[in-house]
């Protein structure tokens, strides 16, 4: 398990991290959610011992250092490689600065390549590779070595939907194979699909921690997703709906400031009226990033 | 130790495949094989233009001269009207003409230019010999009477150490070894400044440094760049070796060997010593200052001029050797052999001198290698917050904190 214990961080003036704590247990994916300097890729730096800080981050109990550098697979946010190696040169190279063997490596390119769809073979340059192909290369090379800690900042960045259902594949292999993971994203699609805990930062501290139903349950049930021959207009008007968004044909979308005005609205959609569908749900992850960014600005 | 093994291999391989890697080693010998070839070719060109054909109506006096003087003569034509066509078809350089009148010996050179001064005074000392073994023969003197005359003013040279052979290996030896190093430095200094240059910034580092130590990735770049040096050192004595071998057994070139011989062993000698070694750990101490100021440009397109500080230091020495050429024994010379930087230039030069002893060298090589081990260590320890460019203090600021 990875344990973040109290870590800060400030550049200058600026505090980056203030007092972050939370831990990754082994086979469980944490995603980690926040605007733009939020303090993601801090924090990332800080596992990676990039960057001096306060407090401490474990590896199973004893101080994460260079003798665990192995058992790390990082993706950093921007990818780069180097364009004048074929792709095996790339993966063998960086595998065997993990600590792999060329010998055990090479057999594995070719499935790896294929897994990932990769257009190029092993004796193809980088330089010669499209951005995307480059990518999924990138990826490779932070995966063939198998690795229990695998810390991926925005990994789905500049893949398309295919792809990243490819790399959504990969990540739940390396799960299922035990790997504590954490990855970065602004994307709550796919922090909602894969993660089983998420952290959301805001200024380097924590507004969010817990697992995806706790997070969403600390919102209450303050949506109403209807479908309804009701207008707009008329839905606005009932008590506590505080904002109607209008769907589909005849859907809309409620914002309540009481989930207790649920069984009213029921009611009142319903009397005397058929009604194709309601139901009362926690806002989305999307909906709940929105709220914490809403609130700073507020 | 294992993954700086991989990044020195990785660092060797990707250098040594590249055509500059590539024109730098053979270039040299592309260099020495067209100079040669092209002074081959106008030599054997130019050969017959400039001979000089040797005609008279008297056979023995004719048959005198090819006799004492055979270099850059024509033997082949024996009259006027031969060497004149042969001139004219630029073919020949001129014609000396011998006569006897009267027991008066007479030379007449006819040519498109003049004799050089050489080749006057070798005309002009034949026909004196000529003439008085002439004036001689008619005189009929006694023998007693000849012997006499026939004695001649002896001029012998007796040359000091100083300025003989032993002198003239010290030159060649001081400017062949500060020009080679002088190179080299320049050359690798700029590869390595560069080579680290292009990975500041990139997110290539983060994983490389998410990896292994960057003191670790460090020594292997380092490491990998002073295997090229080896290399290329390697290629050049193999060449070297082959080269004189193929001189000493050419034709055109033995004699050269054979006349310079004691300069070349000197040379040699100058060279495959502990001379060798001091060579090798200058261009690692500058290789360190190179990849230090590869790794605090401010950005990777800043990469050419990463160079510059460490070729900047490089001329500073090279020049500073300029003034001792003569003066190896001055107290600058002796300081300056202990100074990092410096040593690898003026002790070498001192030992070439013969003015220094056993000790001192060993002095000078710790100091040398104590700095070379210093540098490496807080160099690799800066590396990565250097490289990964995650930090927002000023370069002075940088270049003056201690973690």
């Amino acid at each position: 398990m990875l344990s973040i214990q109290h870590i800060s961080k400030k550049f200058a003036t600026v505090q980056a991290l203030n007092d972050v704590s939370f831990d990754v247990p082994d086979g469980q994916i944490l995603g980690l959610i926040g605007q733009n300097g939020a303090g993601k890729s801090t924090t990332f730096h800080s596992i990676l011992n990039f960057i001096q800080f306060t407090g401490q981050i474990t590896w199973h109990d004893a101080p994460l250092s260079t003798e665990n550098f192995d058992e790390i697979g990082y993706l950093p946010e921007e990818r780069s490689l180097l364009p004048k190696l074929t792709i095996e040169q790339q993966i063998v190279y960086l595998a065997r600065l993990k600590g792999q063997s060329a010998q055990t490596t090479r057999p594995q390119i070719d499935d790896w390549l294929k897994r990932f769809n990769v257009k190029g073979t092993r004796r193809s340059k980088i330089k010669d590779l499209s951005k995307g192909n480059q990518q999924k290369v990138q990826l490779i090379c932070t995966l063939i070595h198998h690795p229990k800690l695998l810390i991926l900042d925005e990994p789905f960045s500049g893949l398309d939907p295919v792809n990243a259902d490819l790399l959504k594949q990969a990540i739940i292999a390396a799960k299922h194979d035990g790997a504590a993971i954490i990855f970065s994203s602004h994307d709550m699609e796919h922090v909602t699909a894969l993660c089983d805990r998420l952290v959301m930062l805001r200024h380097g501290e924590v507004v969010l921690h817990g697992t995806l139903d706790d997070v969403r349950n600390q919102f209450g049930k303050t949506q109403l997703s209807v479908t309804t021959d009701w207008s707009a207009t008329d839905l606005a008007a009932l008590d506590h709906v505080t904002q109607v968004i209008p769907g589909h044909t005849n859907h809309y979308l409620l914002h309540l400031d009481d989930p207790a005005a649920g069984p009213a609205i029921f009611d009142a959609l319903t009397h005397g009226h058929y009604i194709e569908e309601f139901s009362q749900q926690p806002p989305t992850l999307d909906e709940i990033f929105r709220l914490k960014v809403g609130e700073e600005h507020d | 130790m294992t993954k700086t093994w991989v990044v020195m291999f990785e660092t060797y391989l990707r250098q040594i495949k590249t055509w500059s890697f590539l024109f730098m080693i053979l270039g040299p010998f592309l260099m020495f094989g067209l100079t040669a070839g092209l002074s081959y070719l106008t030599a054997d060109s130019a050969k017959s233009s400039q001979q000089m054909a040797v005609v008279s109506q008297s056979t023995p006096l004719r048959q005198a001269y090819l006799k004492s003087h055979r270099d850059g003569l024509n033997t082949r034509i024996t009259t006027t009207n031969q060497a004149k066509k042969a001139v004219k078809a630029n073919h020949l350089a001129g014609y000396l003409v011998l006569s006897v009148d009267q027991q008066a010996i007479r030379g007449d050179f006819h040519g498109t230019q003049a004799l050089s001064g050489g080749q006057r005074a070798q005309v002009q000392n034949f026909l004196s010999a000529y003439q008085a073994q002439t004036n001689t023969a008619q005189a009929k003197l006694t023998a007693k009477q000849q012997a006499v005359l026939s004695r001649t003013p002896t001029l012998a040279s007796h040359i000091s150490t100083k300025s003989g052979t032993a002198n003239t290996v010290k030159i060649a030896s001081f400017w062949a070894f500060v020009t080679l190093l002088y190179i080299i430095l320049i050359t690798y200094s700029s590869i390595t400044a560069q080579e680290i240059a292009a990975d500041k910034g990139t997110k290539l580092m983060e994983v490389i440094f998410s990896s292994t130590t960057a003191t670790s990735y460090f020594i292997g770049k380092i490491g990998g760049m002073l295997l090229m040096i080896l290399t290329q050192i390697a290629v050049y004595l193999a060449g070297g070796a082959a080269a004189y071998q193929w001189a000493s057994n050419s034709r055109s070139f033995k004699p050269l060997l054979t006349s310079n011989r004691p300069l070349i062993d000197g040379i040699l000698h100058n060279f495959l010593s502990i001379n060798l070694l001091y060579l090798f750990l200058g261009v690692v101490i500058f290789i360190l200052l190179a990849a230090y100021s590869g790794a605090l440009v401010s950005k990777a397109e800043d990469a050419s001029k990463a160079a510059q500080p460490t070729v900047m230091l490089g001329m500073l020495v090279f020049f500073a050797t300029f003034p001792f050429q003569n003066n190896l024994d001055a107290i600058p010379v002796k300081i300056l052999s202990y100074v990092p930087f410096f040593s690898s230039y003026f002790m070498p030069l001192r030992l070439i001198n013969g003015t220094t002893n056993t000790w001192e060298v060993v002095i000078s090589l710790v100091i040398l290698l104590a700095a070379i081990a210093v540098g490496a260590l807080m160099i690799g320890k800066h590396y990565q917050r250097l490289m990964l460019q995650n930090d927002n203090r000023s370069l002075w600021q940088q270049l003056l904190h201690r973690k």
